[in-house]
C-alpha cells in the first residue's frame, strides 16, 4: 500500500450521516390470498407511504491513500452509501465532506440506447459523463480497440450479444479516471481473455485514483485492495477500522 | 435552481443540444419519412379543420386558417412543455442514478427536445403564410419575444412539474386531462370574434393563461395588436413561476433521486 505524506484534510469525512428514504407500498398485498379483493384494491387502494432509515448515523474518516471496503450482507446499505458518497442521494441529516470528486460506476449498462449504434452510444455516454465532443473523438479509437468491437461498432446495440454490450459499457465507463473511485462490486465483463484486460484496467484506475471505496462480497479481493473496513448491518455501522479486524468481525457475526 | 441556470456553462448547452439532437434522430431512425412525420398530423389538422371550421364559424378561410395554423403549432409547444415535464425525471432515471446528469441538465434537455419538435413544425406556418399571401412586417418580430418567454417558462415548468410528477404519479394523468380541455377552451379552432374580450368568450380568454402566451406569439404574426393585459399576465407568470420552482427546488430537489 502507498504511504502518504501527512495531509490535514481527510478525503472523506462523515459525521452522523443518516439517510431516510420514503417508500411507497402498494396497499394490495392481500390480493393474492383473496381474489375477491381485486375490485376494491384496484379502485380504492392507496399507496402507503412510509419512511425507512437506510443509513443510520454513520461516522467515519478516510484519509488520503486509504482505501475503504464496505462489508455487509445484502440490503445492509452498501450501495446506498456509495450513492450518497457520489452525491446522488443527499443525506437527510448529518454531515458529509468530500475533498475531491467522487465518481461511481453503478449499473454501467444503464442508459444505453438500443436503437443507436455502438459508436453513437459511446458518444452519448461520453456527453452524459460531461466530456466535450472533441475529447470523445480523441478517446473513441481507444474505446473501440479496448472493447474489441471494431467490426460491430456501426451496428445498432440491439444486435449485440450480452457480452458485447457489457464490453462496450465497461470500455466507455472506465475511460475517465475518477478522483475518488466508488465501486459497487468489482466490474468484470466478457470471456477469460477479456477479463484479464478488464482486471488490468481496473487496477490501473484504482492506482491512479486518490481514493477508493469498494463494496463487494469478494473477501480476497477486498483484502488485496483495501486498507480500511466498514461493517454495515441494516444501515447501522457496527465497526470501522482496519480491514482485517472488520472482516473477522463480519465473519463472527455471520456465524451467530 | 436559478443560480445554476444563470451560471450555466455555455458548452454544457452545446452538449445538451447534441444529446437532444441525437435522441431525436434515433427516435425516427427506422421510419421512412423520419421527422417529416411530425408535420403530417398538424398538416392534416390545419387543412381539414381549417376548411370545416371556417365554414361553421362563418370566418374567411384566409383569416381563419393562419389563425388556426399558428395557434395549433404554438399549442404543441405549450402542451409539449407541460405534459412532458410531468414525467421528465422518471424518464431520466438512469442518468440521475448514475450521477451523470443533474436535474437542471435533464430539464434543459427536455426543453430542447420540445423546442426541436416545434422548430420542425414552423415550416407549416410558413407554407400557410405563402398560400394566403400574408405580409409580415417588422412588428411580426415581436412574436419572437413571445416565443422566448414561452421557452423560458418551459424551464421552470419542467422543473416544477417534474418534481411534483416524480412524487405524485397522478400528475401526468391530471395534466393530460386538463390540457385536452384547455385546447378547446383556447381560441385555436375558434376565433374570439370582433367583440373580443368583452364578449361571451371574455372569461375564456382573460382567465386562460395559455391564451395570453398564444397571443404574444400569434398576434404580431397576424399584424394584430397585443393587449397590455397579455404582457402583464405572461411576465407575471414567468416571474412567479421561476420563484416558485426555485423555492421547490431548494426544498425538494434532493428527494427526486429517491422518488424516481
Amino acid at each position: 500500500m502507498k504511504t502518504d505524506a501527512p495531509k490535514p484534510r481527510p478525503l472523506l469525512e462523515a459525521k452522523n450521516l443518516t439517510l431516510q428514504v420514503p417508500i411507497f407500498q402498494p396497499n394490495d398485498r392481500k390480493l393474492l390470498s383473496n381474489p375477491s379483493r381485486f375490485l376494491t384494491d384496484l379502485y380504492f387502494s392507496r399507496t402507503k407511504r412510509g419512511i425507512v432509515t437506510i443509513l443510520d448515523k454513520l461516522s467515519f474518516k478516510l484519509q488520503r491513500g486509504e482505501r475503504l471496503g464496505l462489508i455487509g450482507a445484502n440490503g445492509a446499505g452498501k450501495s446506498t452509501l456509495l450513492r450518497v458518497l457520489a452525491g446522488i442521494y443527499q443525506p437527510s441529516s448529518g454531515k458529509l465532506t468530500v475533498n475531491g470528486v467522487a465518481k461511481g460506476m453503478f449499473e454501467i449498462s444503464l442508459g444505453m440506447n438500443q436503437e443507436a449504434t455502438g459508436l453513437e452510444n459511446i458518444y452519448m455516454r461520453g456527453l452524459q459523463m460531461g466530456l466535450k465532443l472533441k475529447q470523445i473523438k480523441e478517446l473513441v479509437p481507444g474505446i473501440v480497440d479496448f472493447s474489441e468491437l471494431s467490426e460491430a461498432i456501426d451496428n445498432p446495440l440491439n444486435t449485440y450479444s450480452t457480452g458485447m454490450r457489457m464490453r462496450l459499457a465497461f470500455s466507455v465507463s472506465t475511460i475517465v479516471e475518477p478522483d475518488i473511485l466508488l465501486l459497487d462490486e468489482w466490474l468484470g465483463a466478457g470471456d477469460t481473455q477479456f477479463r484479464a484486460k478488464v482486471k488490468q484496467r481496473m487496477e490501473g484506475l484504482v492506482e491512479s485514483s486518490r481514493g477508493l471505496v469498494l463494496a463487494t462480497h469478494n473477501t480476497s479481493l477486498m483484502q488485496s485492495l483495501c486498507t480500511k473496513g466498514l461493517v454495515l448491518s441494516k444501515g447501522k455501522m457496527i465497526f470501522y477500522g482496519e480491514l482485517d479486524e472488520a472482516l473477522d468481525l463480519y465473519k463472527q457475526q455471520q456465524k451467530k | 435552481m436559478l443560480r445554476t441556470i444563470l451560471t450555466y456553462p455555455f458548452d454544457s448547452f452545446g452538449r445538451h443540444a447534441y444529446i437532444t439532437w441525437f435522441q431525436f434522430l434515433i427516435s425516427y431512425r427506422r421510419t421512412m419519412l423520419g421527422p417529416i412525420w411530425l408535420l403530417v398530423s398538424p398538416a392534416l389538422f390545419i387543412a381539414l379543420l381549417g376548411m370545416l371550421f371556417s365554414r361553421i364559424g362563418g370566418n374567411d378561410p384566409a383569416v381563419f386558417i393562419p389563425h388556426l395554423a399558428i395557434g395549433l403549432i404554438a399549442w404543441t409547444l405549450i402542451t409539449g412543455f407541460i405534459t412532458s415535464s410531468t414525467t421528465v425525471f422518471q424518464r431520466g432515471r438512469a442518468q440521475i442514478l448514475q450521477g451523470g446528469l443533474n436535474l437542471v441538465d435533464i430539464v434543459i434537455i427536455n426543453v430542447f427536445t420540445t423546442v426541436l419538435n416545434f422548430l420542425h413544425k414552423i415550416i407549416l406556418i410558413v407554407i400557410v403564410f405563402i398560400i394566403f399571401g400574408i405580409d409580415v412586417s417588422f412588428y411580426s418580430l415581436v412574436s419572437l419575444i413571445g416565443l422566448a418567454l414561452l421557452i423560458a417558462n418551459g424551464i421552470w415548468l419542467s422543473m416544477f412539474f417534474g418534481m411534483i410528477g416524480a412524487r405524485y404519479r397522478d400528475l401526468s394523468e391530471v395534466v393530460q386531462a386538463i390540457m385536452r380541455i384547455a385546447f378547446l377552451a383556447t381560441p385555436i379552432i375558434w376565433m374570439p370574434g370582433t367583440d373580443g374580450r368583452g364578449g361571451v368568450m371574455g372569461a375564456f380568454l382573460v382567465y386562460n393563461p395559455c391564451y395570453h402566451f398564444l397571443e404574444l406569439i400569434r398576434a404580431p404574426l397576424l399584424g394584430n395588436p397585443i393587449a397590455p393585459l397579455s404582457w402583464i399576465v405572461v411576465i407575471t407568470i414567468t416571474i412567479v413561476g421561476f420563484t416558485l420552482a426555485n423555492f421547490f427546488y431548494k426544498r425538494f430537489a434532493h428527494n427526486v433521486p429517491l422518488w424516481v
